[in-house]
């Protein structure tokens, strides 16, 4: 039995023992434990805050980004927009709901769809570029750049896209492009030739620039200005280079010769100027090139016709001039000498004779009136003309007063005549032949004569009639020209319309007649305002 | 009072014609004529019978009128002499010109004998009633 007991109480310290031992690696663990926990807690505090950091930085990101950041799930239901995204399309999830495909533009909605699907099938698209409609600025063109979210396992979740407004740098793009494409066509289509040179070396040619020098643009490029100019002449357009490079001058132009391919030279007119740096310092120069060769040619030509012209309408108004003298001074001595001879003989002389002489001073007569009117025609354009403001109705009152108005005829001005720049002697002489002719040439018991005139928009038109014989059609053109007149019995040298026509035709107007014959004329006539 | 007259003319009836205005006037004046300039300007030479009054014509051939009044003006013991211009010309020019070098009148020369013995005649009476520098 005490054998027993043994056994008992050995197994029994046996199994103290073991559970001592169970106790202490439990308590070890337990230990082991709490540090862990701590350990993990700690760790899990860390990201935690992590977490918060991370997030709140990509938070700034968000709202901070110049470009529009939208964030949807796969059915294009927006979740999120930053500030940039509110402003552009004019939507906020915050308040509305929106999905993506009620912005695209009816026309992109095809393109919309397929880039989607590259979207969900690639995971992203880059560069897609479409309109949309916004909510207050109608439609925008985007670009967008894209990408899909997905989960731990892969599985797509989410998309977001940067969306960019590019409207504005499309239409400038548009704008610029327009306008280079203006700029060039007229460049190519200028008749001048244009050439855009740095330091001598040509960079730039227009077709009218190769044409003219025979040369084709590549061959052009391969150039510089030295070969294809005079060398005489060169060293003048290299001084004008120095002035223009140290701003001196901003351009110059001289006409100077070109030599072409075939080795033909011509002479233009060439205008160069400098194309400047911001800072002021030439970068280019840019020379257009006129061909004056013709042109030279033509104005060697016409100098000299003018020069002749000059010299023989002088020569001509002498002539004028010299010759009627010339012609009057024995005028004056064949009067004096038939005179002499009436007074001298006047006891021999019969009847006969004595008409005979009147009728020789008659004709004497009639040839200075002739000479007359050579001179006077000849000097209408001669001599100073005195622009003065002239008061037409005064003018013609004194011609009234002035010259022989029998009874039975009466001159009236039927309208206000306007007040004119030109020059007083022409003007009287203008209206005083007309008014004297119509008084002159009056065959009615009862004459009358009417001054008048209507205002044009350019011009004045006057008009004098009167109910003389009239004119007949066929001499309507004729009567204008010098020493042509309807009347061989009366004084009449044929010259006072053609001086009438040249005062005219000075003051850039027009003269004409309508007629009836045997109830009388009247003279239309145009003055320049 | 009688005047000494030069008239420069070089048309022979102009001469013609101004003499017989004085001789049918009974003008008792002394009439000196001169066919041209060169000429003219050798009777002006002779000191002692200088003329009151001269008649220039205006184209001659040679010196012409206005190159000899020049020259007359230029001489300081002729140069008071007045000068009466006779001329066919009316032309604005020439009338400036004579006034400008200094002449005492212009008579442009009418066509018709009558009118212009008419004017030569007013012209010398005017004249006798002036005074005149005695050089």
């Amino acid at each position: 039995m005490g054998n027993d007991q043994e056994i008992f109480k050995r197994a029994l310290a046996r199994e103290k023992a073991a559970r001592k031992q169970a106790e202490k690696i439990l308590e070890d663990k337990s230990r082991e434990l709490y540090f862990i926990t701590q350990q993990l807690k700690e760790a899990n505090e860390q990201l935690e805050d992590l977490v918060d950091v991370k997030e709140s930085e990509l938070q700034g990101v968000f709202d901070n980004l110049v470009d529009a950041y939208v964030l949807m799930d796969l059915h294009g239901n927006v979740q999120e927009m930053n500030q940039a995204a509110v402003e552009l399309f004019g939507y906020d999830v915050r308040n509305e709901k929106l999905n993506v495909v009620q912005l695209i533009y009816k026309e992109d909605y095809e393109y919309a769809m397929t880039s989607f699907f590259k979207l969900t099938q690639d995971g992203f698209f880059s560069d897609y570029q479409a309109r949309v409609y916004t909510k207050h600025n109608g439609v925008r063109t985007v670009h967008i750049n894209a990408s899909i979210i997905k989960d731990k396992n892969k599985k797509p979740i989410a998309a977001q896209g940067i969306v960019r407004d590019i409207t504005t740098t499309l239409e400038q793009q548009r704008i610029f492009e327009n306008q280079r494409q203006q700029l060039s066509v007229i460049v190519e289509n200028s008749s001048l030739g244009i050439v855009l040179t740095q330091m001598g070396k040509i960079l730039q040619t227009n077709k009218a620039f190769q044409d003219l020098l025979q040369y084709s643009q590549e061959e052009l490029l391969e150039m510089n200005v030295q070969e294809i100019s005079m060398p005489d002449e060169y060293k003048e357009s290299e001084e004008n280079m120095k002035k223009m490079t140290s701003g001196e001058i901003g351009g110059f132009s001289i006409n100077k010769r070109y030599r072409k391919k075939n080795g033909g030279i011509f002479w233009a007119k060439t205008s160069v100027a400098a194309v400047r740096k911001q800072n002021g310092d030439m970068q280019y120069q840019v020379a257009l090139i006129e061909d004056i060769t013709d042109q030279r040619e033509h104005e060697k030509q016409r100098d000299l016709l003018l020069k002749n012209l000059e010299k023989s309408n002088k020569e001509l108004n002498d002539y004028a001039h010299i010759v009627s003298h010339d012609l009057k001074s024995p005028l004056r001595s064949m009067n004096a000498l038939i005179t002499w001879l009436k007074e001298d003989y006047e006891s021999v002389l019969d009847e006969g004779a004595q008409q005979s002489f009147d009728m020789l001073l008659k004709k004497v007569d009639k040839m200075d009136h002739l000479i007359n009117g050579i001179l006077e025609y000849s000097s209408v354009d001669k001599g100073e003309h005195i622009q003065k403001t002239i008061d037409l109705n005064s003018t013609v009152k004194d011609i009234i007063d002035i010259i022989y108005i029998p009874d039975h005829i009466e001159v009236t001005v039927t309208s206000d005549l306007p007040v004119v720049q030109g020059d007083n002697f022409r003007l009287q002489q203008l209206f005083q032949n007309l008014i004297n002719n119509a008084v002159k040439y009056n065959d009615k018991e009862k004459g009358w004569i009417k001054v008048s005139c209507i205002p044009q928009k350019t011009h004045w038109q006057f008009a004098i009639e009167d109910n003389g014989p009239g004119i007949p059609k066929k001499y309507h053109e004729k009567i204008f020209r010098v020493f042509q007149t309807l009347d061989d019995n009366k004084e009449s040298t044929g010259v006072g319309l053609s001086i009438v026509k040249k005062i005219i035709d000075l003051y850039d107007g027009k003269i004409w007649v309508t007629s009836e014959e045997g109830k009388g004329t009247a003279f239309h006539f145009t003055l320049k305002k | 009072m009688s005047l000494t007259f030069l008239l420069i003319e070089d048309d022979e009836i102009e001469r013609m014609k101004f003499a017989r205005v004085m001789q049918k006037n009974n003008f008792n004046h002394r009439l000196l004529e001169a066919e041209n300039g060169e000429e003219a300007l050798k009777i002006l030479e002779k000191k002692d019978s200088l003329p009151d009054i001269i008649f220039l014509d205006l184209n001659m051939p040679k010196m012409n009128g206005l190159e000899f009044l020049k020259i007359l003006k230029s001489d300081t013991s002729l140069n008071y002499t007045p000068v009466v211009i006779l001329s066919t010309s009316n032309n604005h020019n020439d009338l400036k010109d004579s006034y400008e070098t200094g002449v005492a009148g212009y008579i442009v020369k009418p066509l018709k004998y009558e009118d212009y013995a008419h004017k030569i005649k007013c012209m010398i009476e005017y004249w006798s009633v002036n005074e005149f520098v005695n050089a």
